[in-house]
């Protein structure tokens, strides 16, 4: 395609910029100054404007062919399975790291161009599907896990096979009102972490004034040690189809966006397809299953490797085509989304388990949880545990019965040291708060939060101050730069847990990794800069005794 | 300062125990200003966009766990509002600290820049303990940037893109950006070229609002080692219509620089190329001091104004003479403001009987 082309095929589109970027770094291999001042003058982007938010993205090469070269995963996880030594072997080919890529229950991920390889080593790189969900492991009842494992789930034949798009029949035969008031009994909530009640944002929104609305998919899952909205999106798409078309009959939004990580580049093929095939049988279009009126279409947007594009706010000005700073709350997406109007944002899992819950209804749902707990939630469990994968389990489920039971516990001869929470956000839990039950109440009382679900184990082998920097490191890497205690406070705690921070006695230290952690949890303008000092307060509150040595040993 | 006229009052909060009343959407911030509440800021310019980053004007509200920042909270009734906790002032303290370890250092010449105290200011009310927090610094300065204008000091940089959101907002230019993300943040132009190769129109808006220093008034700073107290003197610019207002900033008998005038009903703290940084003019020596005549051999000779305006007005009236009304042709000043041009045209219509009147502008 010419340039001219790439820009005439997007510019009258919706979020425009960031297909017209891929476009531009899939024909050439990468974004060229030239590429770069065409797309400035037929998108009418200010020159700089543009020139600063291309680099943001870490995975936007600006050197020729560098879309080619190999990116491995040196995550938090991978580096406890060989990243490093993978991206060593590489390095002849001029590989570079990628933080956490969403393949922890695999061996190590090496994108090449848009193919994802993974192996124990350089010798064994290898393509392959996605993980399937283990079998069911302790036979409680599943939501979203419970068809997954079907012969032909993605497809729309094997899909409906299993009663697939029979609660959207149903719900179109109802009022949305009625399809809101389900899914709001259902006591569903954001799984994406944030767990703001699904049916009361689907109210605000089929209330809020201004045309046109939207859904929002957030399949960003760049959260370290998560994985399972992949294994949701390339095992069962239509389920998440499903639910942005129940989002939008809810609510009267005409068009829906996938927001969908780089790293996932054969899942966009799978989305793709899926959307076709809803396309051509009526389930999106014009007059959805012959009800007059009932518009919906998506398209997929692919981000280009930013985890604070996983933060709402980001996310939509990322859409947009702005520079991916959170924005300020409030207002809040419902009534100023994406291009300022009424949108939806929801998690994969969220919208995936809405599909499931019109059909089975609001009871149902709230039965699977166990005690007063309502409702499932996927954890993503990887590290050193021997049969990583992402469990379906209710919530309040005690943590010890997933690690030790469900997921074999620790590898032979060792014991479980550490878990994180909620990826790498809500810091670790160690010692006899490894007794918790998986639900908020219970792990906010600790000092964490359960968050996206996911768990890294560290057994007794791991050294937990360099665990605790390789996660603050992270943040470091990821802070956006817009507000003051993040970008400075996570490149402070970071040095204080690599000693480049200078020579601090052990009081001078904790008082001001304290005083860091305590300002940024106060101030910080978005979850990130908020969540990150849970890493240095729960190292400092069940580690004490590994600070000292680590700081005595210098 | 509390109470507001009907008309404009929309409701009322609790600041620091005392009613307050607000106007239609105005933030914590603007409220806690107007009651002289002095809540810091570095990242806060009262023309721009309300930007949230630097969470020094952090307050408490009564119903919400952590502090807002004021300057993007809008008022709302009934709302309950802490400026100045012990928390709050711990917390602000700690990230005056913090953005004073990424810096270079934080004492700068006043000539930097019109907001260039503001900083450092903050660290001494604070008390703040520079030194502490240390690490890598942040910014990559660009000091071999070839414009005779703007110095760009990075090294004194604390991210908070009030020039980045000054040269969108306020000039239009969209000159300079950000370039990638966290603590590698830098200020850039369009693929990190020099200012001169953007569409930098040199307004020097971003050297006035910058907080610290970094973006520094290359002219004005060249005074720095001259002897004499700083003196301002608020003037109109001479270079056109428009009536900027600026300061005059004078040590001894030498202009050494230009402040825009942020009150400046014309200008509201902006200014041109020219009045910003072209000042020299004023002590240069081939500057014309007294009017010249033109003698008969083609030679200047200096006259006193009574002499050069009669001669003046005598070929003028030479040229009506021998050539009739509509041989006169009058130009106005483009630099000539509303009243003058008025005059202008009135002198030629009134006092010479012709409509030949036009403006420089208009070429």
């Amino acid at each position: 395609m010419t340039d001219q082309e790439i820009i005439d095929q997007w510019k009258d589109q919706d979020a425009p910029l960031l297909p017209v970027l891929h476009a531009f770094h899939d024909r050439d291999d990468y974004l060229s100054e030239e590429a770069i001042r065409v797309i400035s003058t037929g998108l009418k982007i200010p020159l700089a404007e543009l020139f600063g938010t291309i680099t943001f993205y870490h995975h936007f090469s600006r050197s020729k062919n560098g879309k080619a070269t190999p990116r491995v995963c040196t995550g938090n996880v991978c580096r406890l399975n060989g990243g490093k030594e993978m991206l060593e072997a590489l390095k002849s080919e001029g590989a570079t790291p990628m933080p956490c890529s969403g393949r922890c229950d695999d061996m190590v991920p090496v994108l090449h161009g848009d193919q994802v390889l993974v192996g124990s080593d350089a010798n064994s790189l290898d393509h392959r599907a996605t993980p399937l969900p283990a079998p069911n492991p302790g036979g409680s009842e599943e939501c979203v896990f419970r068809h997954i494992r079907a012969e032909g789930r993605h497809t729309l034949a094997g899909y409906r096979a299993s009663g697939g798009y029979l609660g959207l029949e149903q719900a179109v035969q109802g009022s949305p009102e009625a399809l809101v008031e389900i899914i709001t009994d259902s006591k569903l909530a954001g799984r994406g972490g944030a767990g703001f009640p699904t049916g009361v944002k689907w109210k605000a929104v089929a209330e809020a004034a201004g045309n046109p609305k939207s859904i929002v998919c957030n399949a960003d899952e760049g959260e370290p040690g998560c994985f399972k909205d992949r294994a949701i999106m390339d095992h069962d798409p239509h389920a998440l189809l499903e639910g942005m078309i129940l989002a939008a009959f809810a609510t009267g939004a005409h068009r829906g966006f996938i927001y969908l990580r780089y790293e996932y580049p054969e899942t966009q093929g799978i989305l793709q397809q899926a959307i076709d095939e809803a396309h051509a049988a009526n389930l999106m279009g014009d007059n959805i299953l012959g009800k007059t009126g009932f518009h919906f279409s998506l398209k997929i947007v692919r981000g280009a490797g930013a985890y604070i594009c996983g933060e709402e706010g980001s996310l939509l000005n990322s859409m947009e085509g702005k520079h991916p700073f959170p924005r300020n709350r409030p207002p809040f997406p419902v009534t100023h989304g994406f291009e300022d109007l009424p949108t939806v944002v929801n998690n994969v899992e969220t919208l995936a388990s809405a599909s499931h819950i019109a059909r089975k209804g609001a009871q149902w749902y709230q039965g699977l949880g166990l005690g007063d707990h309502t409702g499932t939630k996927v954890i993503s469990l990887s590290g050193d545990i021997q049969r990583p994968g992402n469990y379906e389990v209710p919530f309040g489920f005690p943590l010890a019965t997933l690690l030790h039971d469900w997921a074999g516990g620790p590898r032979d001869g060792r014991t479980i040291q550490a878990v994180t929470m909620a990826g790498l956000s809500g810091g670790f839990l160690a010692g006899d708060d490894l007794e918790v039950t998986l639900d908020e109440p219970c792990i906010r009382g600790k000092g964490s939060f359960l968050g996206a679900g996911g768990i890294i184990v560290f057994d007794d082998s791991r050294d937990m101050v360099q665990a605790a920097h390789d996660a603050m490191a992270f943040f470091a890497h990821e802070s956006c730069g817009k507000c003051f205690p993040c970008r400075i406070g996570t490149q402070r705690l970071t040095e204080r847990l690599n000693d480049s921070g200078g020579d601090l006695a052990l009081g001078d230290w904790k008082d001001e990794v304290e005083d860091i952690g305590s300002v940024m949890k106060a101030t910080s303008a978005c979850g990130l800069g908020m969540a990150a000092p849970l890493v240095t307060e729960s190292l400092l509150r069940y580690f004490p005794d590994a600070i000292e040595t680590h700081l005595s040993c210098r | 300062m509390n109470q507001l006229a009907e008309e404009i009052r929309v409701g009322t909060l609790t600041l620091d125990g005392e009613p307050v009343d607000f106007r239609e959407g105005e933030t914590i911030y603007e409220v806690s200003e107007r009651c002289r509440r002095e809540v810091p800021t570095l990242c806060y310019d009262p023309r721009l966009e309300a930007f949230g980053a630097c969470r020094l004007c952090v307050v408490e509200v009564e119903g919400i766990r952590n502090p807002v920042a004021s300057c993007t909270t809008k008022a709302t009734e009934g709302m309950v509002v802490r400026t100045r906790t012990k928390t709050l002032e711990k917390h602000r303290k700690t990230l005056l600290e913090l953005v004073a370890s990424e810096n270079r250092d934080t004492k700068v010449d006043e000539l930097s820049g019109y907001a260039s105290q503001e900083m450092n200011d903050l660290l001494v009310r604070y008390d703040a303990r520079t030194g502490r927090f240390g690490g890598k610094r942040s910014g990559t300065s660009n000091s071999k940037d070839k414009n005779p204008f703007i110095l760009r000091d990075y090294d004194n940089c604390i991210s908070c893109y009030r020039c980045v959101r000054v040269c969108a907002e306020q000039e239009g230019d969209h000159a300079i950006n950000i370039m990638n993300r966290g603590f590698d943040t830098q200020i850039i132009t369009e693929f990190n070229n020099d200012l001169r190769d953007s569409s930098c129109t040199f307004c020097g808006q971003c050297v006035q609002t910058c907080p610290t220093g970094a973006l520094t008034d290359k002219k004005a700073i060249r005074a720095k080692d001259t002897p004499g107290e700083i003196k301002k003197t608020r003037s109109v610019c001479t270079y056109c219509g428009v009536g900027c207002s600026v300061d005059i900033l004078t040590k001894g008998d030498r202009v050494v620089g230009i402040h825009p005038a942020m009150d400046g009903p014309a200008n509201e703290g902006a200014l041109c190329i020219k009045g910003q940084f072209a000042f020299d003019f004023v002590h240069h020596p081939d500057r014309l001091s007294k009017p010249l005549i033109k003698q008969e051999d083609g030679t200047f000779k200096e006259a006193e104004w009574d002499e050069a305006l009669q001669k003046a007005a005598d070929g003028f009236l030479k040229v009506r003479e021998k050539y009739g009304n509509h041989a006169v042709y009058g130009v106005a000043s483009g630099r000539a403001p509303h009243e003058a041009a008025y005059t202008m045209q009135k002198f030629i219509r009134a006092g010479f009987g012709t409509n030949y009147i036009d403006n420089c502008s208009r070429a």
